[in-house]
Protein backbone atom coordinates (compact mmCIF):
# COMPACT_ATOMS: atom_id res chain seq x y z
CA UNK A 1 0.00 0.00 0.00
CA UNK A 2 1.41 3.96 -0.67
CA UNK A 3 2.36 5.46 2.27
CA UNK A 4 2.47 8.91 0.41
CA UNK A 5 0.77 9.48 -3.02
CA UNK A 6 1.95 12.56 -4.52
CA UNK A 7 0.80 13.99 -7.59
CA UNK A 8 1.43 17.03 -9.44
CA UNK A 9 3.19 18.81 -6.62
CA UNK A 10 4.30 22.27 -7.26
CA UNK A 11 5.99 24.65 -5.68
CA UNK A 12 7.78 28.12 -6.44
CA UNK A 13 9.18 30.49 -4.20
CA UNK A 14 7.79 34.32 -5.51
CA UNK A 15 8.82 33.66 -9.32
CA UNK A 16 11.30 30.75 -8.93
CA UNK A 17 9.57 27.63 -9.95
CA UNK A 18 11.37 24.56 -7.88
CA UNK A 19 8.99 21.58 -7.84
CA UNK A 20 7.32 21.91 -11.30
CA UNK A 21 4.40 18.78 -11.00
CA UNK A 22 6.42 15.84 -8.99
CA UNK A 23 4.95 12.33 -9.26
CA UNK A 24 5.99 10.32 -6.50
CA UNK A 25 5.07 7.08 -4.46
CA UNK A 26 6.01 5.75 -1.50
CA UNK A 27 4.83 2.34 0.04
CA UNK A 28 4.92 0.78 3.21
CA UNK A 29 8.07 -0.85 4.27
CA UNK A 30 10.14 0.61 1.17
CA UNK A 31 13.48 2.65 1.40
CA UNK A 32 12.70 5.34 -1.26
CA UNK A 33 15.99 7.47 -2.35
CA UNK A 34 15.84 10.49 -4.37
CA UNK A 35 18.85 11.66 -5.96
CA UNK A 36 19.65 14.52 -8.17
CA UNK A 37 21.77 17.57 -8.32
CA UNK A 38 21.61 20.17 -5.92
CA UNK A 39 19.22 22.81 -5.81
CA UNK A 40 17.44 20.75 -8.02
CA UNK A 41 14.38 20.74 -4.74
CA UNK A 42 14.57 17.35 -3.15
CA UNK A 43 14.80 19.92 0.27
CA UNK A 44 11.55 21.48 -0.59
CA UNK A 45 10.13 18.05 -1.62
CA UNK A 46 10.85 16.84 1.27
CA UNK A 47 9.64 20.03 3.30
CA UNK A 48 6.26 19.90 1.37
CA UNK A 49 5.80 16.18 2.62
CA UNK A 50 5.27 17.68 6.29
CA UNK A 51 4.42 20.93 5.65
CA UNK A 52 7.29 22.86 6.68
CA UNK A 53 6.93 24.50 2.99
CA UNK A 54 3.18 25.27 1.66
CA UNK A 55 3.14 23.58 -1.14
CA UNK A 56 1.53 25.66 -4.20
CA UNK A 57 -0.49 23.11 -6.31
CA UNK A 58 -0.71 19.12 -6.36
CA UNK A 59 -1.37 16.91 -4.13
CA UNK A 60 0.18 14.70 -1.50
CA UNK A 61 -2.39 12.13 0.13
CA UNK A 62 -0.66 10.55 3.32
CA UNK A 63 -2.14 7.19 4.48
CA UNK A 64 -4.89 7.74 1.22
CA UNK A 65 -5.54 11.05 2.85
CA UNK A 66 -4.81 14.76 1.49
CA UNK A 67 -2.49 16.71 3.74
CA UNK A 68 -2.96 19.89 1.80
CA UNK A 69 -4.56 22.77 1.74
CA UNK A 70 -6.16 24.17 5.42
CA UNK A 71 -8.17 22.24 7.37
CA UNK A 72 -5.52 19.71 7.97
CA UNK A 73 -3.88 18.96 11.58
CA UNK A 74 -0.56 20.00 10.35
CA UNK A 75 1.04 19.33 14.02
CA UNK A 76 -0.62 15.87 14.85
CA UNK A 77 0.76 15.28 10.75
CA UNK A 78 4.29 16.16 11.38
CA UNK A 79 3.95 13.93 14.79
CA UNK A 80 4.12 10.74 12.50
CA UNK A 81 6.62 11.90 10.29
CA UNK A 82 9.84 11.56 11.41
CA UNK A 83 12.47 14.28 10.28
CA UNK A 84 16.28 14.07 9.65
CA UNK A 85 18.15 16.67 9.18
CA UNK A 86 21.62 16.72 7.28
CA UNK A 87 22.85 19.19 9.97
CA UNK A 88 21.66 16.42 12.77
CA UNK A 89 19.61 19.28 14.00
CA UNK A 90 20.04 18.27 18.14
CA UNK A 91 18.63 20.18 20.70
CA UNK A 92 22.39 21.12 21.97
CA UNK A 93 21.51 22.69 25.38
CA UNK A 94 19.90 18.93 26.09
CA UNK A 95 21.80 15.71 27.01
CA UNK A 96 21.21 12.49 24.48
CA UNK A 97 18.40 11.25 26.64
CA UNK A 98 16.75 14.71 26.55
CA UNK A 99 16.76 15.56 23.24
CA UNK A 100 15.03 11.96 22.74
CA UNK A 101 12.03 12.47 25.04
CA UNK A 102 11.82 15.82 24.32
CA UNK A 103 8.97 15.34 22.25
CA UNK A 104 7.51 12.02 23.96
CA UNK A 105 7.18 14.04 27.06
CA UNK A 106 5.46 17.61 25.78
CA UNK A 107 3.43 16.25 22.87
CA UNK A 108 2.40 12.66 24.09
CA UNK A 109 2.00 13.66 27.35
CA UNK A 110 4.17 10.65 28.73
CA UNK A 111 5.85 10.59 32.10
CA UNK A 112 9.16 11.16 33.06
CA UNK A 113 10.21 7.69 34.07
CA UNK A 114 7.96 6.30 30.70
CA UNK A 115 9.31 8.46 28.24
CA UNK A 116 12.92 7.90 29.37
CA UNK A 117 12.00 4.11 29.09
CA UNK A 118 11.08 4.23 25.89
CA UNK A 119 13.85 6.79 24.54
CA UNK A 120 16.59 4.06 26.36
CA UNK A 121 14.90 1.46 24.51
CA UNK A 122 15.62 3.12 20.72
CA UNK A 123 19.01 4.36 21.87
CA UNK A 124 20.12 1.49 22.50
CA UNK A 125 18.94 -0.37 19.31
CA UNK A 126 21.27 2.23 17.59
CA UNK A 127 24.09 1.47 20.30
CA UNK A 128 23.89 4.74 21.79
CA UNK A 129 22.60 4.08 25.30
CA UNK A 130 25.74 4.49 27.03
CA UNK A 131 26.20 8.18 25.79
CA UNK A 132 22.55 9.30 27.08
CA UNK A 133 23.73 11.77 29.47
CA UNK A 134 26.08 13.29 27.11
CA UNK A 135 25.53 16.72 25.24
CA UNK A 136 25.39 16.66 21.44
CA UNK A 137 28.91 19.01 21.34
CA UNK A 138 30.46 15.79 22.72
CA UNK A 139 29.31 13.54 20.31
CA UNK A 140 30.76 12.74 16.98
CA UNK A 141 28.77 13.65 13.57
CA UNK A 142 28.11 9.55 12.89
CA UNK A 143 26.70 9.95 16.63
CA UNK A 144 25.09 12.72 16.50
CA UNK A 145 22.86 11.08 13.26
CA UNK A 146 22.32 8.16 15.31
CA UNK A 147 20.95 10.23 18.21
CA UNK A 148 18.65 11.81 15.65
CA UNK A 149 17.25 9.30 14.68
CA UNK A 150 16.59 7.64 17.50
CA UNK A 151 14.78 10.71 18.62
CA UNK A 152 12.80 10.12 15.25
CA UNK A 153 11.93 6.46 16.02
CA UNK A 154 10.93 7.25 19.74
CA UNK A 155 8.05 8.83 18.58
CA UNK A 156 7.01 5.81 16.49
CA UNK A 157 6.21 7.62 13.32
CA UNK A 158 4.61 5.73 10.06
CA UNK A 159 7.52 7.32 8.16
CA UNK A 160 10.95 9.17 8.28
CA UNK A 161 12.73 11.63 5.91
CA UNK A 162 16.04 11.80 5.46
CA UNK A 163 17.31 14.98 4.16
CA UNK A 164 21.05 14.24 3.15
CA UNK A 165 21.61 12.12 5.99
CA UNK A 166 25.42 11.77 5.17
CA UNK A 167 26.45 14.96 3.54
CA UNK A 168 27.84 16.21 6.62
CA UNK A 169 29.62 13.03 7.72
CA UNK A 170 33.05 11.29 6.54
CA UNK A 171 32.68 7.93 4.39
CA UNK A 172 33.56 5.51 7.43
CA UNK A 173 30.70 7.51 9.23
CA UNK A 174 28.06 7.63 6.12
CA UNK A 175 28.54 3.56 6.08
CA UNK A 176 27.50 3.01 9.47
CA UNK A 177 24.13 5.48 8.90
CA UNK A 178 23.57 2.97 5.49
CA UNK A 179 24.00 0.04 7.67
CA UNK A 180 21.79 1.13 10.24
CA UNK A 181 19.56 2.43 7.34
CA UNK A 182 19.60 -1.37 5.89
CA UNK A 183 18.84 -2.49 9.69
CA UNK A 184 15.74 -0.29 10.11
CA UNK A 185 14.88 -1.43 6.42
CA UNK A 186 14.72 -5.22 7.57
CA UNK A 187 12.31 -4.11 10.49
CA UNK A 188 9.78 -2.43 8.19
CA UNK A 189 10.30 1.18 8.60
CA UNK A 190 9.32 3.25 5.46
CA UNK A 191 11.72 5.69 4.72
CA UNK A 192 12.27 8.32 2.31
CA UNK A 193 15.92 9.48 1.59
CA UNK A 194 17.27 12.54 -0.46
CA UNK A 195 20.72 12.24 -0.96
CA UNK A 196 23.72 12.75 -3.83
CA UNK A 197 25.88 10.48 -1.92
CA UNK A 198 26.18 7.86 -4.77
CA UNK A 199 28.25 5.04 -2.84
CA UNK A 200 25.32 5.93 -0.12
CA UNK A 201 22.63 5.50 -2.04
CA UNK A 202 23.83 2.38 -3.54
CA UNK A 203 24.09 0.99 0.03
CA UNK A 204 20.64 1.20 0.85
CA UNK A 205 18.54 0.73 -2.37
CA UNK A 206 18.75 -0.74 -5.56
CA UNK A 207 16.28 1.88 -7.36
CA UNK A 208 16.37 5.58 -7.13
CA UNK A 209 14.58 8.04 -8.61
CA UNK A 210 16.39 11.29 -10.15
CA UNK A 211 15.27 14.99 -9.52
CA UNK A 212 16.26 17.40 -12.00
CA UNK A 213 14.67 20.72 -12.79
CA UNK A 214 11.86 20.08 -10.42
CA UNK A 215 10.40 17.13 -12.08
CA UNK A 216 11.24 13.62 -11.49
CA UNK A 217 13.51 12.48 -15.11
CA UNK A 218 13.33 8.82 -14.09
CA UNK A 219 13.06 5.93 -11.91
CA UNK A 220 15.39 3.08 -12.32
CA UNK A 221 18.08 0.62 -11.09
CA UNK A 222 21.20 2.85 -9.48
CA UNK A 223 23.55 0.85 -12.41
CA UNK A 224 21.48 1.76 -15.19
CA UNK A 225 21.43 5.73 -14.18
CA UNK A 226 24.88 5.31 -13.77
CA UNK A 227 26.05 3.41 -16.98
CA UNK A 228 26.32 6.01 -19.34
CA UNK A 229 22.46 6.83 -19.50
CA UNK A 230 20.50 8.67 -22.39
CA UNK A 231 19.78 11.92 -20.58
CA UNK A 232 22.56 14.39 -20.69
CA UNK A 233 22.07 15.75 -16.46
CA UNK A 234 21.89 12.24 -15.50
CA UNK A 235 24.96 11.29 -17.24
CA UNK A 236 26.86 14.89 -16.20
CA UNK A 237 25.23 13.77 -12.12
CA UNK A 238 27.24 10.24 -12.00
CA UNK A 239 30.22 12.02 -13.37
CA UNK A 240 30.60 14.48 -11.15
CA UNK A 241 30.27 12.96 -8.30
CA UNK A 242 32.15 10.02 -8.87
CA UNK A 243 35.38 12.70 -9.33
CA UNK A 244 33.69 13.84 -6.05
CA UNK A 245 34.05 11.28 -3.42
CA UNK B 1 43.84 65.14 65.82
CA UNK B 2 44.30 62.43 63.41
CA UNK B 3 42.04 63.10 60.88
CA UNK B 4 41.62 60.03 59.67
CA UNK B 5 40.27 59.00 63.25
CA UNK B 6 37.99 61.80 62.87
CA UNK B 7 36.38 60.16 60.09
CA UNK B 8 36.05 57.16 61.47
CA UNK B 9 34.36 58.58 64.47
CA UNK B 10 31.70 60.76 62.10
CA UNK B 11 31.37 57.55 59.76
CA UNK B 12 30.08 55.50 63.06
CA UNK B 13 28.23 58.58 64.25
CA UNK B 14 26.19 59.00 60.66
CA UNK B 15 26.12 55.07 60.54
CA UNK B 16 22.34 54.52 61.05
CA UNK B 17 21.79 56.66 57.86
CA UNK B 18 24.72 55.18 55.98
CA UNK B 19 23.48 52.03 56.71
CA UNK B 20 20.09 52.46 55.55
CA UNK B 21 21.50 54.03 52.65
CA UNK B 22 23.31 51.03 51.49
CA UNK B 23 20.14 48.89 52.25
CA UNK B 24 17.82 51.09 50.05
CA UNK B 25 20.83 50.89 47.05
CA UNK B 26 20.99 46.86 47.33
CA UNK B 27 17.04 46.63 47.50
CA UNK B 28 16.54 49.22 44.06
CA UNK B 29 19.40 47.36 42.47
CA UNK B 30 18.15 43.82 43.39
CA UNK B 31 13.98 45.06 42.48
CA UNK B 32 15.16 46.19 39.39
CA UNK B 33 17.67 43.51 38.82
CA UNK B 34 14.11 41.22 38.80
CA UNK B 35 11.83 43.49 37.18
CA UNK B 36 13.85 44.30 34.44
CA UNK B 37 15.15 40.59 33.71
CA UNK B 38 11.45 39.54 34.05
CA UNK B 39 10.15 42.82 31.70
CA UNK B 40 13.24 42.20 29.84
CA UNK B 41 11.84 38.50 28.75
CA UNK B 42 8.51 39.87 27.66
CA UNK B 43 9.82 41.97 25.73
CA UNK B 44 12.43 40.09 24.16
CA UNK B 45 9.44 37.30 23.04
CA UNK B 46 7.30 39.82 21.56
CA UNK B 47 10.48 40.87 19.75
CA UNK B 48 9.78 37.27 18.14
CA UNK B 49 6.04 37.55 17.96
CA UNK B 50 4.33 36.44 14.61
CA UNK B 51 2.23 39.56 14.38
CA UNK B 52 4.17 42.54 12.68
CA UNK B 53 2.68 45.68 14.44
CA UNK B 54 3.74 43.90 17.56
CA UNK B 55 7.49 43.24 16.48
CA UNK B 56 7.54 46.96 15.23
CA UNK B 57 5.99 48.33 18.75
CA UNK B 58 9.04 46.05 20.67
CA UNK B 59 11.77 47.45 18.54
CA UNK B 60 10.50 50.84 18.91
CA UNK B 61 10.79 49.92 22.60
CA UNK B 62 14.22 48.86 22.94
CA UNK B 63 15.77 51.82 20.74
CA UNK B 64 13.89 54.35 22.92
CA UNK B 65 15.13 53.38 26.06
CA UNK B 66 18.67 52.14 24.93
CA UNK B 67 18.56 55.77 23.31
CA UNK B 68 17.06 57.61 26.36
CA UNK B 69 19.40 58.55 29.14
CA UNK B 70 17.97 57.38 31.98
CA UNK B 71 18.41 60.63 34.08
CA UNK B 72 16.41 61.93 31.79
CA UNK B 73 13.66 59.23 31.87
CA UNK B 74 13.82 59.94 35.75
CA UNK B 75 13.75 63.39 35.98
CA UNK B 76 10.60 63.54 33.50
CA UNK B 77 8.60 61.30 35.76
CA UNK B 78 9.84 62.80 39.31
CA UNK B 79 9.68 66.77 38.17
CA UNK B 80 7.83 66.95 34.92
CA UNK B 81 4.73 64.82 35.84
CA UNK B 82 3.86 66.33 38.81
CA UNK B 83 2.37 69.09 36.43
CA UNK B 84 -0.32 67.02 35.26
CA UNK B 85 -1.27 66.15 38.53
CA UNK B 86 0.96 62.79 39.16
CA UNK B 87 2.95 62.71 42.09
CA UNK B 88 5.39 59.25 42.76
CA UNK B 89 7.66 58.92 45.27
CA UNK B 90 11.49 58.54 44.44
CA UNK B 91 11.59 55.16 45.14
CA UNK B 92 8.37 54.36 42.69
CA UNK B 93 10.20 56.52 40.21
CA UNK B 94 13.35 55.06 40.35
CA UNK B 95 12.10 51.60 40.06
CA UNK B 96 9.34 52.27 37.29
CA UNK B 97 12.83 54.11 34.97
CA UNK B 98 15.67 51.84 36.04
CA UNK B 99 13.05 48.96 35.18
CA UNK B 100 12.11 50.56 31.53
CA UNK B 101 15.71 51.31 30.74
CA UNK B 102 17.00 47.67 31.88
CA UNK B 103 14.26 45.74 30.32
CA UNK B 104 15.16 47.61 27.22
CA UNK B 105 18.89 46.18 27.69
CA UNK B 106 18.39 43.17 28.49
CA UNK B 107 15.70 42.52 25.27
CA UNK B 108 18.73 43.30 23.19
CA UNK B 109 21.22 40.92 24.85
CA UNK B 110 18.58 38.11 24.34
CA UNK B 111 17.93 39.21 21.13
CA UNK B 112 21.97 39.38 20.43
CA UNK B 113 21.93 35.70 21.86
CA UNK B 114 19.09 34.86 19.29
CA UNK B 115 21.31 35.67 16.03
CA UNK B 116 23.82 33.18 17.44
CA UNK B 117 21.09 30.07 17.57
CA UNK B 118 21.17 27.23 15.29
CA UNK B 119 18.18 27.99 12.95
CA UNK B 120 18.01 23.88 12.06
CA UNK B 121 17.31 23.24 15.42
CA UNK B 122 14.18 25.19 15.61
CA UNK B 123 13.15 23.55 12.71
CA UNK B 124 13.51 20.21 13.65
CA UNK B 125 10.94 21.13 16.41
CA UNK B 126 8.62 22.70 14.44
CA UNK B 127 9.07 19.73 11.97
CA UNK B 128 8.69 17.27 15.40
CA UNK B 129 5.38 18.69 15.85
CA UNK B 130 5.79 21.72 18.98
CA UNK B 131 3.74 24.40 18.56
CA UNK B 132 5.45 27.91 18.42
CA UNK B 133 5.26 28.40 22.42
CA UNK B 134 6.64 25.48 23.67
CA UNK B 135 9.53 26.16 20.93
CA UNK B 136 10.03 29.31 22.63
CA UNK B 137 10.37 28.09 26.00
CA UNK B 138 12.21 24.32 25.66
CA UNK B 139 14.38 25.53 22.73
CA UNK B 140 14.96 29.05 22.38
CA UNK B 141 14.69 30.19 25.77
CA UNK B 142 17.20 28.41 27.35
CA UNK B 143 19.58 28.86 24.95
CA UNK B 144 19.33 32.27 24.58
CA UNK B 145 19.51 32.95 28.75
CA UNK B 146 22.51 30.63 28.73
CA UNK B 147 24.20 32.22 25.79
CA UNK B 148 23.47 35.98 27.40
CA UNK B 149 24.82 34.92 31.31
CA UNK B 150 27.84 37.20 30.91
CA UNK B 151 25.82 40.24 29.31
CA UNK B 152 23.23 39.59 31.87
CA UNK B 153 25.19 39.49 35.12
CA UNK B 154 27.11 42.43 33.83
CA UNK B 155 23.75 44.37 33.92
CA UNK B 156 23.22 43.42 37.63
CA UNK B 157 26.45 44.66 38.45
CA UNK B 158 25.38 47.99 35.95
CA UNK B 159 22.31 48.16 38.04
CA UNK B 160 24.25 48.80 41.64
CA UNK B 161 26.72 51.58 39.75
CA UNK B 162 23.38 53.40 38.23
CA UNK B 163 21.02 53.31 41.12
CA UNK B 164 23.18 55.93 42.64
CA UNK B 165 21.83 58.28 40.09
CA UNK B 166 18.88 57.89 41.98
CA UNK B 167 20.01 60.58 44.51
CA UNK B 168 18.99 63.29 42.01
CA UNK B 169 15.47 62.30 42.96
CA UNK B 170 15.74 62.97 46.55
CA UNK B 171 16.26 58.63 46.66
CA UNK B 172 18.20 58.41 50.20
CA UNK B 173 20.59 55.56 48.48
CA UNK B 174 23.87 55.15 49.73
CA UNK B 175 25.57 57.65 48.20
CA UNK B 176 23.36 60.62 49.03
CA UNK B 177 24.24 59.99 52.69
CA UNK B 178 28.13 59.72 51.77
CA UNK B 179 27.25 63.17 50.50
CA UNK B 180 25.41 64.27 53.45
CA UNK B 181 28.09 62.92 55.43
CA UNK B 182 30.86 64.96 53.15
CA UNK B 183 28.65 68.07 53.63
CA UNK B 184 28.81 68.07 57.56
CA UNK B 185 32.80 67.22 57.76
CA UNK B 186 33.78 68.48 54.53
CA UNK B 187 35.99 65.36 54.42
CA UNK B 188 35.31 65.33 50.23
CA UNK B 189 37.99 63.00 49.41
CA UNK B 190 38.03 60.64 52.42
CA UNK B 191 34.06 59.99 52.18
CA UNK B 192 34.06 59.89 48.28
CA UNK B 193 36.69 56.92 49.16
CA UNK B 194 34.88 55.35 51.04
CA UNK B 195 32.01 55.32 48.80
CA UNK B 196 34.47 54.46 45.99
CA UNK B 197 35.74 51.44 47.90
CA UNK B 198 32.11 50.12 49.32
CA UNK B 199 31.03 50.04 45.23
CA UNK B 200 33.95 48.48 44.44
CA UNK B 201 33.49 45.73 47.05
CA UNK B 202 30.19 45.34 46.42
CA UNK B 203 30.86 44.94 42.83
CA UNK B 204 33.64 42.09 43.64
CA UNK B 205 31.04 39.90 45.29
CA UNK B 206 28.65 40.20 42.12
CA UNK B 207 31.80 39.55 39.82
CA UNK B 208 32.41 35.93 41.88
CA UNK B 209 28.50 34.95 41.82
CA UNK B 210 28.27 35.89 38.34
CA UNK B 211 31.25 33.70 37.56
CA UNK B 212 29.62 30.61 39.63
CA UNK B 213 26.57 31.76 37.59
CA UNK B 214 28.23 31.51 34.15
CA UNK B 215 30.01 27.78 34.84
CA UNK B 216 27.16 26.46 36.17
CA UNK B 217 24.77 26.92 33.00
CA UNK B 218 26.71 27.26 29.70
CA UNK B 219 25.83 25.43 27.10
CA UNK B 220 28.12 22.69 26.51
CA UNK B 221 29.97 23.13 23.63
CA UNK B 222 29.99 26.55 23.29
CA UNK B 223 32.92 27.68 24.73
CA UNK B 224 35.24 24.56 24.29
CA UNK B 225 35.21 23.89 20.62
CA UNK B 226 34.01 19.91 19.98
CA UNK B 227 36.83 19.24 18.28
CA UNK B 228 39.15 19.75 20.80
CA UNK B 229 37.56 17.05 22.98
CA UNK B 230 36.74 14.78 20.84
CA UNK B 231 39.24 14.44 17.61
CA UNK B 232 36.99 12.00 15.72
CA UNK B 233 34.44 14.83 15.68
CA UNK B 234 33.77 15.77 11.86
N1 LIG C 1 12.62 29.37 1.57
C1 LIG C 1 13.09 29.59 0.33
N2 LIG C 1 12.92 30.80 -0.25
C2 LIG C 1 13.36 31.01 -1.50
N3 LIG C 1 13.98 30.10 -2.27
C3 LIG C 1 14.20 28.88 -1.75
C4 LIG C 1 13.75 28.56 -0.42
N4 LIG C 1 14.08 27.27 -0.17
C5 LIG C 1 14.70 26.81 -1.29
N5 LIG C 1 14.76 27.78 -2.22
C6 LIG C 1 15.35 27.63 -3.57
O1 LIG C 1 14.78 26.48 -4.15
C7 LIG C 1 15.75 25.76 -4.90
C8 LIG C 1 15.79 24.32 -4.45
O2 LIG C 1 16.25 24.25 -3.13
P1 LIG C 1 16.38 22.89 -2.36
O3 LIG C 1 15.06 22.22 -2.32
O4 LIG C 1 17.00 23.20 -1.05
O5 LIG C 1 17.38 22.08 -3.28
P2 LIG C 1 18.23 20.78 -2.94
O6 LIG C 1 17.85 20.30 -1.59
O7 LIG C 1 17.91 19.81 -4.03
O8 LIG C 1 19.66 21.21 -3.01
C9 LIG C 1 17.07 26.47 -4.72
O9 LIG C 1 17.32 27.24 -5.85
C10 LIG C 1 16.84 27.37 -3.54
O10 LIG C 1 17.55 28.57 -3.66
MG1 LIG D 1 18.94 20.19 0.19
Amino acid sequence: MALFEIRSLRKQFNDHQVLKGVDLDVMEGEVKVVMGPSGCGKSTLLRCLNRLVEPCAGSIRFRGEEVTGSGVNVRALRQQIGFLFQQFALYRHLTVLDNTTLALRKLKGMKKQDAAERALHELDRLDMAGHAHKHPAHLSGGQKQRVALARALAMDPAVILLDEPTSALDPVMAREVAQLIRKLHSERVTMLCVTHDVEFASAIAERVTFLNQGLVQAEERLCVLQNNHEHPAIREFFMTEKRTP
Amino acid sequence: MNLWTAFGRDLIEQSPLILGGLRDSLLLTAIISLTGFFLGLVVFYLRHCPVALIRMITRGYISFFVGMPLIVLLFLMYYGLPQWGVRLTPFTVAVIGFTFNVAAYNAAYLTTAYQALDASELEAARAAGFRPFPIFRFITLPQVLRLSVPALTNQVIRNLKDSSVAFLIQFNDFFSRVQELAATNFMFFRSYLFAAIVYLLLVMILVLIARQVERRVMLPGVYTPPENLNPTAN
